[in-house]
């Protein structure tokens, strides 16, 4: 089942640029789905319309099976979400600003003391969070967003501002959450690296347009694979192997050649060495997801 | 949406704390109440006359409520207003306030129940701010009697109640300004020019239909010489229905709000 479907969304903001162009997406429920795009892509726009923050003008958005427009309240209730930059009172601790939405929620006061240990921010009791740092302050909202115990967390950018070691325990809570209670979580951002590590789905957006969408998996397996070779004398190795039907092409200092079965592998290597050359370096090697990334962005 | 009310009002209310709300009541309740104080004591030779006079009360309340009415609570209500929009606009709140699971007809209804309660704290305490304006130089000045024929709770009442109302339509207008402005500069100088212009029609035959103008025409209305027209059926109708014109007129614009955070 999906637990947020997103339907042909064309969204153009006052200026009349169009900045979702029929972006369709399908969340399984319990998928940890990574919303991958550079800069200016559209995913906080997406997420806005999403949570209903700007005005749908194109398409349909349906959460828990619920169509947003007519059960806009209901499904709240059940999301948790960060959008940007955190949306924290500065002037109150961190216990206050979650006794707000406490009220709001009609959640037990103790889950506000659940929540600060989940996040890492037990310790600070009178601090006003106008002076925490910014990490502290995201994770301060994290723990805003969770508060309420909801079934889908949708976090634009969460990382923003942590530091490694930060980025590291975010991934591990948010992993656990959704092993543990099976919340489904979107999670954007622009680095691939970020994503791959945690998302068990992948959607990937420039321009406005979905460029692909499905599991991490599918996304590994199209992994461009390709044979690199290094001779002391690579003219005289492409020669050869043009004779033999291979086509080879140089690039960055090397012979790159189609992906093939390591018995033909090490039948060219045979080839190289009785034709009297000297082999330095012949692998199979792939593009990384980052590749994979850059080139759909890039067409 | 009704059983939502008063959590969310709470959460209003909470969010209130620690910010310059606190100061505006306790300022602008003891502001004149404690220049008056300051004057008597200066002036502490003429205290047992002024103290003697039979009309001594009725005074008192009208000479703290001149600054009151004309000044303090027009600003008052134009500055608890853009505090309680801009709590949300400085954080970068709106967006969350936005996702909680509400009609937008309570969010707006709690926030706007909180400028309420603002301006009820105001007028509480000037009352008390007068009585104190009137006990603190008994207490420190030898000979003065106390004054008699201390004003009755439903007259102080009454007033308070009256100038509530009168000060409506410019919360409400102010309001709709506030919520909409992410700029807190658009609803303080739209407010200031309004005050201002309030200032200016006074002495015009027609000033009662610019709602800003009630708090000034109510007290002025009262001076035996008349300088001011105010309408037969006294300015309460007009301020209720412009209170409520802004305030349906402000929740259009907060609902249908393109981009909501
Ligand atoms: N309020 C706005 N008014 C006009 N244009 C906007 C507005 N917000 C965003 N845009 C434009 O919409 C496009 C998409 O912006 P969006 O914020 O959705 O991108 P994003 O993918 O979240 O980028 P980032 O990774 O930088 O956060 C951009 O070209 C941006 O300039
Ligand atoms: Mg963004």
């Amino acid at each position: 089942m999906h637990c947020l479907e997103v339907n042909d969304l064309v969204h153009r903001y006052r200026n009349g640029d169009v900045v979702l162009d029929g972006v369709t997406l399908r969340i399984p429920a319990g998928s940890i789905y990574g919303f991958l795009g550079p800069n200016g892509a559209g995913k906080t726009t997406t997420l806005r319309l999403i949570l209903g923050l700007i005005a749908l003008q194109h398409g349909a958005i349906s959460i828990f099976g619920l169509q947003l427009a007519a059960h806009r309240i209901d499904i709240l209730r059940r999301v948790g979400s960060l959008i940007e930059s955190p949306s924290l009172y500065d002037h109150l601790t961190a216990t206050e600003n979650l006794a707000l939405l406490q009220a709001v929620h009609r959640v037990d006061e103790a889950k506000i003391g659940d929540v600060l240990d989940l996040v890492g921010l037990a310790g600070t009791h009178r601090k006003k969070v106008g002076e925490f740092s910014l990490g502290m302050k995201q994770r301060l909202a994290i723990a805003v967003a969770l508060l309420h115990e909801p079934e889908l967390l949708i976090l634009d950018e969460p990382t923003n501002g942590l530091d490694p070691n930060g980025i590291v325990e975010m991934r591990a809570l948010l992993t656990r959450l959704n092993r543990e209670r099976g919340l489904t979580i979107v999670i954007s951002s622009h680095l691939l690296a970020e994503i791959e590590r945690l998302a068990t789905h992948v959607g990937i957006i420039h321009r406005g347009r979905v460029l692909f969408e499905g599991t991490l998996d599918e996304l590994q397996r199209r992994r461009r694979t390709h044979v690199a070779l290094a001779t002391n004398d690579d003219e005289r190795a492409i020669a050869l192997l043009a004779r033999q039907s291979i086509a080879a092409t140089i690039a960055d200092g090397r012979i790159v050649m189609p992906a093939m079965p390591n018995t033909a592998i090490a039948q060219v290597n045979r080839r190289l060495v009785d034709a009297g050359l000297d082999v330095h370096e012949l692998h199979t090697a792939g593009d990384d997801l980052e590749a994979i990334f850059m080139n759909l962005v890039s067409n | 949406m009704t059983l939502d009310f008063p959590m969310v009002l709470r959460c209003e209310w909470l969010k209130r704390r620690r910010s310059f709300a606190g100061w505006l009541v306790l300022g602008g309740a003891l502001f004149t109440p404690a220049i008056i104080i300051a004057v008597r004591l200066v002036q502490h030779a003429k205290l047992p006359a002024l103290y003697a006079n039979p009309a001594f009360w009725p005074s008192l309340w009208r000479s703290a409520w001149e600054s009151m009415a004309m000044l303090l609570l027009p600003i008052a209500a134009i500055l608890a207003t853009s505090l309680v929009a801009q709590i949300e606009f400085r954080n970068n709140a709106w967006k969350q306030v936005r996702t909680l699971p509400l009609h937008p007809a309570t969010i707006y209804a709690a926030k706007l129940a909180v400028i309420l309660v603002l301006i009820g704290q105001l007028l509480a305490l000037f009352s008390v701010g007068i009585w104190l304006a009137a006990a603190v130089p008994w207490l420190f000045v030898a000979g003065v009697p106390w004054p008699s024929d201390m004003l009755s709770p439903s007259f102080v009442f009454a007033q308070n109640a009256r100038y509530f109302v009168d000060c409506l339509p410019i919360v409400a207008a102010q309001y709709a300004i506030a919520l909409h402005s992410r700029n807190y500069l658009v609803p303080l100088g739209a407010g200031f020019v309004a005050w201002i212009g309030a200032l200016g029609l006074l002495q015009w035959k027609y000033a009662f239909v610019f709602p800003y103008t009630y708090t000034m025409l109510d007290y002025l209305g009262g001076e035996p010489a008349g300088k001011v027209t105010v309408p037969a059926i006294g300015t309460a109708p007009y301020a209720l229905g412009y209170a409520a014109l802004f305030a349906v007129a402000g929740y259009v614009l907060f609902a249908t709000k393109r981009q909501k955070g």
